[in-house]
């Protein structure tokens, strides 16, 4: 495909006098695309070959392994990214595999954390995707179907970390015995926050409280136990609550907190999650961002502790761009963009005023984030420069890290040797999202313009009209499905109620506007909106700072302009 | 995402990096040293003249893409220049070892030992292969006055040395002129001054250069410089300075590099900024179009009205005018001879009256005249071109308009006359036919001549029908009504009598067009012209009408319509093309064009919601509004949505936080009201916001037509329940199939019951038979236990009874030993008392027997414990 483009391209510069390389400044999305594809074939199959029923690949010596507990997590892991690249067959094969194959009442010492984001996430997306994929559901699917069952179960193993004074998990539990005695009660802020998308989700097609309880009750013990400048540190102590590592950053031992703020209060319409987040950002901004960098301070005293930049942290980009913070998005990717076009990849930890790696933290386990920010960023931008961070992946990893049964884990950077290892999320995050950021028209970037009807046992509900919620390990969740299984009749018959007035023409006034004040406050505030739009613009201006937490700002004048590079500052 | 922490379980099975191979074909001209043989690479240098180094790290995306391109280039210089390419990733490498590069590929050039010369330009063919050729020759050697001309008509700035070569083949300073050309591509990686040199004396003399060595800076609105040799040191570094700090930069490319960068930021905060977008190939001969767009920003940048600041229009004007050299040179030599003449020519565009042409179309002329005169010393390049030449000029013209009436059209037509007036003097005037309608508004137009019949061209916006108009909107209360406004303010030297001034800028459309497609480009077209004022201060652009070709003079008027105090230009509101209008669609999808269509132009009431798509908050709504859109009785309400990233609409209507939701209530469309921020947007409230707005405008009283409208409205809602029912239908069909499946599964768990208690029994009758064993191991345990008990006790009596023999022994000891003090007194007294040995052994007699029963006893002491050891042992 690109020999025949050069060709082609040759022959036109031969018949006029301007040269290539002008045009194809473009690049070719279909073709890049099409590698993606190859490289999840090569890896995928490789492993099913060699490694499966283990839960990772040895791509060097070409066995398995098991690493996060036994579960066949590689699998799990990739089977909704079979769906995004349209393998349906392979799909269904795999329901049926996982089915029968995993169990989890196991004598295994599990990381609660990583079984949550793996394997609940892993199985919710499937079971919310396999309608999709033409796996033959039962009837109350959503609100029920195996391997929805199948992610309670291994949800309900990791209850018992949850049984503590604080409310804040344990690191880890053996999910056939509890939390063992003797276990250590210090677990990382990620490991403690990074629960609401998965067991809310939970909570909602099941109907069972639980799950929603303690992850938002973990939630709301780090935000109680924040320090004073509004920051939190690495890990605590889950029974007394005293900070254990007091380095405070966006990265490694936090990072998905962060992320579940935004993504639970957008999942869940839930102010208070996106209050804490905005309360957060601004503790960040102020003491640990530099230069459109973000560092390590010391939580307590915002001094900075490590001038790092952590491979981690390359998902923040992302996650701004959702809030609609896309202009500062931009300039942090620009600056990660530099540490790969450097490397080839994203160094564990990168000393910024060295311009370097640092000691023993070189390693690349080809991570997601940096990609994964470029796909929501070109989401909102559709900026070229996006693509080129996606077409340099794609080189890369096929150039450094392919082998012969798979693509290894860069154990250094510096001279790209290749360490035994291909860990699950390769094959869930990192090819995902390469594939998502070149097929823009994949249904997971469905605006809205198609959905699906399902009429279950509790009604009728809209699916897959888009906005997927993507898990921490690149799970999508149906916004939309949260809503299907709820049984709350009461919202149905009022709305049966308020479209027999929409028929009748003598509409009752007293009637709609004692709707409208049941929500107390809700009168003054219709009032004031009440305004006619010719002076709307000045009344909104003067609001400006009242608004709804769940909005995000539009975009200035000058993002017309911002890309290929160009940034702009703050008129302010 | 998050990783609390990291194993390393693997065992410790590493693989080293793949060994380099060729990056280039072995075919290819360029030489790969793709194992980093730096040392081998500096060899080869010695070699040519022309070196560039491709350094490059083989996993690099970029240096993928820039191959072909420096291939391309390589094919077409490999004669002349060295092509290296050095992979300077692999770690065992030289170039890895002694070179730290932070991203690739680089690009590094040498000219002879000069160097290196890093090329950061765009990774493209063209202008690579531009960038060598002018390391090739960093000097354009100016051999005529043609050819200077030419240098000094460019728009980018031009440094010029004099040097005599025929006193000595190195004449002093070339050298250092030389490689301040160099020095300067190291520094201006753009390119954009340009040196040359002059050798030949009468051509020096035109830019008043008498000296050999010295070097001028070319500028068109400023007066030119000569370097000052006496203030500064005649060095490379120093003359290359000089050059940069003095240049004038009327037009400016912009080329983003591509990385983070500030370049738009800083040249947009200065103010309004005319952005043209033309494809630029940099290796072309001639670019007209760019001719064109630098005429335009000369004259609008020549402050000093009287000076026609362009000593180049008429060069420029040279392609057009093939008549030009015919009739000129013998006055020009003729004249030469007793004065150093240059070319000051002042143009104007005139437009002939209407009643001279045929009734569609228009002459346009453009009138030049070109004087002679001589150079002021110590004045360089002054040009001088008054108003009364002008107008006596055009007086000649019109003597002479006559001729051309006989040659009406497309093609431009050009012809010289000698002025009447001035022999100096003569004017060049080039005639085209023009479509009617680019000059519906010239009528109106005043010329500084005063004269009636001429009058400026002015392409007057065109007043097409755009939907866009019908928008309402702030800018449409100035409407353009080409009368009020005075287009006879003349483009010359605008920037410095208006308050708008504008930046020029040009960009290649072949690399950028991405901006003017996010400016309101037209997809559509396949010319990449374009052109936009853009305004970052008042957030507004603005642009060149895309139905008229990108010209000078629709430039001119453009920067013209800018500047003036009710400017006639309207806010360009870019729209999202890829939209298409889809009827079956739930959600009716508005861009800016449709806007107003549908929300004002529509019986129905309307809910819009603003959204973006990547906005997260927006997007997790979706369901909620097809739900709604599905719900609402389709003939009275639209439910619709905007995205407001790729849609701008006017101000009134726009909104700085997204999702908003606007209801504008049928026959009051005008009263839109915001859904109050406050609330959840859920269904409920959704149809309570629209219920409490829409419902204001029922009427009470009840005619005719409102039965009708009661029928109309109940049939909905019957089609409404109708479809309730339907959806009833299914949920119930839905709930049978849950039934009968709980059935099955509950028959299933009555099996399994029945299963269990079969197990029950046999577990409880296992249970008895269990117990019953153990009561029987009970029993047993017991009896054991009292033997046990049994045991213990006589042991103890053994233990008590060896107690007690214990004490008689120790009895029996302090007898025995007290006996024996007593023998042993008697030995000491056996011989005075004789009479008492026969008492003694009978005492001793009783001590033996003693001691026996004594051994005895022990021996069964010791028997003792040996049982109590070992029934201990049992127990235990």
């Amino acid at each position: 495909m690109l020999r025949s483009l050069s060709s082609l391209l040759c022959l036109w510069a031969l018949r006029l006098p301007a040269g290539p390389g002008a045009a194809s400044r473009g690049l070719d999305v279909a073709s890049y695309r099409e590698r993606v594809r190859a490289m999840f074939y090569h890896a995928y199959e490789h492993y099913l070959e060699s490694a499966f029923p283990y839960d990772e690949l040895r791509p060097l010596t070409c066995d398995g392994q098991d690493t996060w507990g036994s579960f066949s997590l590689t699998l799990i892991d990739a089977l909704d990214t079979l769906l995004i690249l349209g393998n349906v067959s392979e799909f269904q094969r795999v329901v049926n595999v996982l089915q029968e194959g995993v169990d989890f009442d196991i004598d295994v010492n599990a990381s609660v954390f990583e079984t949550n984001i793996r394997v609940v996430g892993g199985l919710l997306s499937a079971h919310l995707l396999s309608k999709k994929a033409g796996v033959e559901v039962e009837v109350g699917w959503p609100c029920s179907g195996p391997l929805l069952r199948m992610a309670e179960e291994a949800a309900r193993k990791l209850l018992p970390a949850f049984q503590t004074p604080t409310g804040m998990p344990y690191g880890t539990v053996n999910l056939l015995h509890g939390v063992n005695p003797g276990e250590t009660p210090v677990t990382c802020t990620a490991g403690i926050g990074t629960f609401i998308v998965e067991f809310a989700t939970l909570s909602h097609l099941t109907g069972d409280p639980v799950f929603e309880d303690v992850a938002r009750k973990a939630l709301k013990a780090l935000w109680k136990n924040r320090s004073d400048i509004g920051l939190v540190g690495n890990h605590i102590d889950v029974i007394t609550a005293k900070w254990v590592a007091q380095d405070a950053g966006i990265g490694a031992g936090v990072d998905s907190y962060f992320e579940y703020l935004v993504k639970g209060a957008i999942l869940l319409q839930d102010k208070e999650l996106m209050s804490m987040f905005l309360e957060y950002n601004k503790a960040i901004k102020n003491y640990t961002k530099f230069d459109d960098w973000y560092l390590w301070v010391q939580m307590y005293k915002g001094t900075v502790s490590m001038p790092v930049f952590q491979s981690l942290e390359a998902y923040w980009p992302g996650l701004q761009s959702l809030i609609g913070d896309v202009d500062n998005a931009m300039r942090t990717f620009l600056n990660y963009y530099t540490v790969w076009k450097q490397f080839g990849g994203l160094p564990e930890f990168y000393n910024i005023p060295q311009g370097y790696t640092v000691e023993k933290r070189e390693g690349y386990p080809l991570r997601p984030e940096l990609i994964e920010s470029a796909m929501y960023l070109y989401r909102a931008t559709r900026d070229p420069t996006l693509l080129e961070l996606g077409r340099d992946a794609v080189e890369s990893i096929e150039k450094i890290s392919k082998v012969d049964c798979g693509f290894a884990t860069i154990k250094d950077l510096r001279d790209h040797r290749l360490d035994n290892r291909m860990e699950s999320f390769f094959l869930a995050e990192t090819v995902k999202y390469l594939y998502l950021l070149f097929d823009p028209d994949n249904f997971i970037h469905n605006d809205g313009s198609i959905f699906d009807v399902v009429v279950t046992p509790y009604g009728e509900c809209i699916l897959n009209a888009g906005g997927y919620i993507f898990n921490t390990e690149a799970h999508p969740i149906d916004p939309a499905a949260l809503h299907c299984c709820r049984k709350q009749k009461e919202e149905q018959w009022e709305v049966e109620d308020l479209m027999r007035e929409f028929y009748s023409l003598k509409r009752n006034k007293k009637f709609t506007l004692k709707r409208a004040s049941d929500h107390g406050e809700g009168e003054s505030v219709q009032d004031s909106v009440d305004a006619s739009s010719e002076n709307g613009r000045e009344k909104r201006n003067s609001k400006k700072n009242a608004h709804s937490l769940l909005s995000c700002p539009s975009q200035s004048f000058n993002s017309k302009l911002a890309v290929l590079g160009q940034v702009f500052l703050d008129n302010t | 995402m998050g990783r609390s922490s990291q194993f390393g379980r693997a065992k410790d099975v590493t693989m080293p990096a793949k060994l380099p191979v060729n990056f280039f074909s072995t075919r290819s001209p360029v030489i790969d040293l793709f194992r980093g043989q730096l040392d081998y690479a500096d060899h080869l240098r010695q070699d040519s003249e022309i070196v560039l180094y491709f350094f490059y790290a083989p996993w690099c995306g970029q240096s993928i893409a820039a191959r072909e391109e420096i291939e391309h280039v390589a094919s077409r210089l490999s004669d002349q220049v060295l092509f290296v390419a050095v992979n300077c990733w692999w770690n065992q490498g030289k170039c890895r070892k002694q070179k730290h590069f932070f991203y690739f590929p680089v690009i590094h050039l040498y000219h002879r030992s000069f160097g290196p010369i890093e090329y950061k330009g765009p990774m493209s063919a063209v202008y690579i292969e531009k960038f060598v050729r002018r390391v090739m020759t960093p000097l354009l050697y100016i051999s005529s006055r043609s050819k200077l001309l030419d240098f000094l008509s460019n728009y980018e700035p031009g440094v010029l040395g004099y040097f005599e070569f025929n006193a000595s083949p190195q004449p002093p300073g070339y050298l250092t002129f030389f490689t301040s050309a160099l020095h300067s591509l190291k520094k201006d990686y753009l390119g954009t001054i340009r040196f040359g040199v002059i050798t030949d004396k009468h051509v020096a003399e035109e830019i008043s250069l008498a000296h050999s060595g010295s070097v001028y800076l070319h500028r068109h609105v400023n007066t030119s410089l000569i370097y000052p040799n006496d203030i500064m040191n005649y060095t490379a570094e120093n003359i290359c300075k000089w050059a940069l700090e003095n240049r004038e930069m009327l037009i400016r490319w912009l080329r983003p590099h591509g990385g983070k960068s500030l370049l738009l930021n800083n040249e947009l905060k200065k103010g309004p900024a005319l952005l043209i977008f033309i494809p630029y190939n940099p290796l072309a001969e001639i670019h007209p179009l760019l001719d064109e767009i630098t005429k335009v920003a000369l004259e609008y940048h020549s402050c000093n009205k009287s000076q026609a600041a362009e000593p180049v229009l008429q060069h420029l004007g040279d392609v057009d005018s093939p008549a030009f050299d015919s009739p000129v040179p013998d006055v020009h030599t003729e004249l030469s001879e007793t004065f150093s003449i240059t070319k000051y020519p002042c143009c104007n565009t005139v437009v002939l009256p209407q009643w001279h042409s045929i009734s569609r179309t228009h002459n346009v002329c453009e009138l030049c005249i070109n004087q002679t005169f001589g150079v002021k010393p110590n004045k360089v390049n002054v040009p001088h071109c008054n108003f009364l030449e002008i107008e006596a000029a055009l007086d000649s013209f019109y003597l002479q308009e006559h001729t051309f009436f006989q040659v009406i059209s497309n093609t431009i037509e050009c012809s010289n006359f000698l002025s009447f007036y001035s022999p100096f003097s003569y004017y060049t005037a080039c005639c085209r036919t023009v479509n009617r309608h680019f000059l519906s508004f010239i009528s109106s137009e005043k010329t500084i001549f005063q004269t009636p019949k001429v009058a400026f061209s002015s392409h007057g916006k065109k007043d097409k029908d755009d939907t866009q108009n019908s928008i309402p909107h702030i800018e449409d209360r100035n409407c353009f009504i080409p009368d009020l406004h005075d287009n006879g303010t003349n483009i010359t030297g605008l920037s410095c009598r208006t308050n708008k001034t504008l930046n020029l800028y040009l960009l290649d459309s072949n690399l950028f067009w991405i901006y003017a497609e996010r400016l309101g480009a037209s997809r559509s077209t396949h010319l990449k012209e374009f052109a936009a004022i853009v305004d970052l201060k008042e957030e507004v652009h603005y642009v060149l009408d895309q139905n008229q070709s990108l010209t000078g003079s629709t430039l001119e008027n453009f920067i013209k319509n800018f500047s003036v105090l009710y400017s006639p230009l309207k806010r360009h509101l870019v729209d999202d093309p890829s939209v298409h209008f889809h009827a079956q669609r739930i959600i009716t999808e508005v861009t800016t064009n449709t806007f107003h269509d549908t929300v004002f132009s529509n019986e129905k009431n309307v809910l819009l919601l603003y959204y973006a798509q990547w906005c997260g908050f927006c997007a997790s709504l979706n369901h909620i509004f097809i739900q709604l859109a599905r719900l609402l009785p389709p003939d009275n309400f639209t439910v619709a949505r905007i995205d407001i990233t790729r849609n701008d609409l006017p101000w009134e209507f726009m909104t700085d936080r997204l999702p908003t939701i606007l209801f504008f209530p049928h026959q009051r469309k005008e009263q839109s009201v915001k859904f109050p921020e406050d609330f959840p947007v859920n269904l409920p409230n959704l149809l309570k916001f629209i219920l409490h707005y829409s419902s204001l405008s029922s009427s009470d009283h009840c005619t005719k037509e409102c039965l009708h409208k009661e029928t109309v409205l109940q049939q909905g809602h019957i089609s409404h329940l109708e479809r309730e029912i339907q959806k009833l239908r299914s949920e119930i069909s839905a709930l049978h199939q849950a039934h009968d499946k709980l059935e099955e599964q509950l028959s299933k768990a009555r099996r399994e019951e029945q299963r269990l208690q079969q197990q029950k029994h046999t577990l409880e009758k296992q249970h008895k038979t269990l117990q019953l064993h153990s009561e029987q191991l009970q029993s047993t345990y017991d009896q054991k236990n009292q033997e046990l008990l049994a045991m213990a006790e006589k042991l103890q009596e053994l233990a008590d009874a060896s107690e007690n023999l214990l004490k008689e022994n120790t009895l029996l000891r302090i007898l025995v030993a007290s006996k024996e003090g007593k023998l042993q007194l008697k030995d000491k007294a056996k011989e005075p008392v004789q009479s008492e040995q026969t008492l003694s052994d009978d005492n001793d007699v009783s001590v033996s027997t003693a001691a026996t029963t004594l051994g005895e006893k022990r021996i069964d002491n010791i028997d003792t414990i040996e049982t109590e050891h070992s029934s201990e042992n049992r127990t235990g």
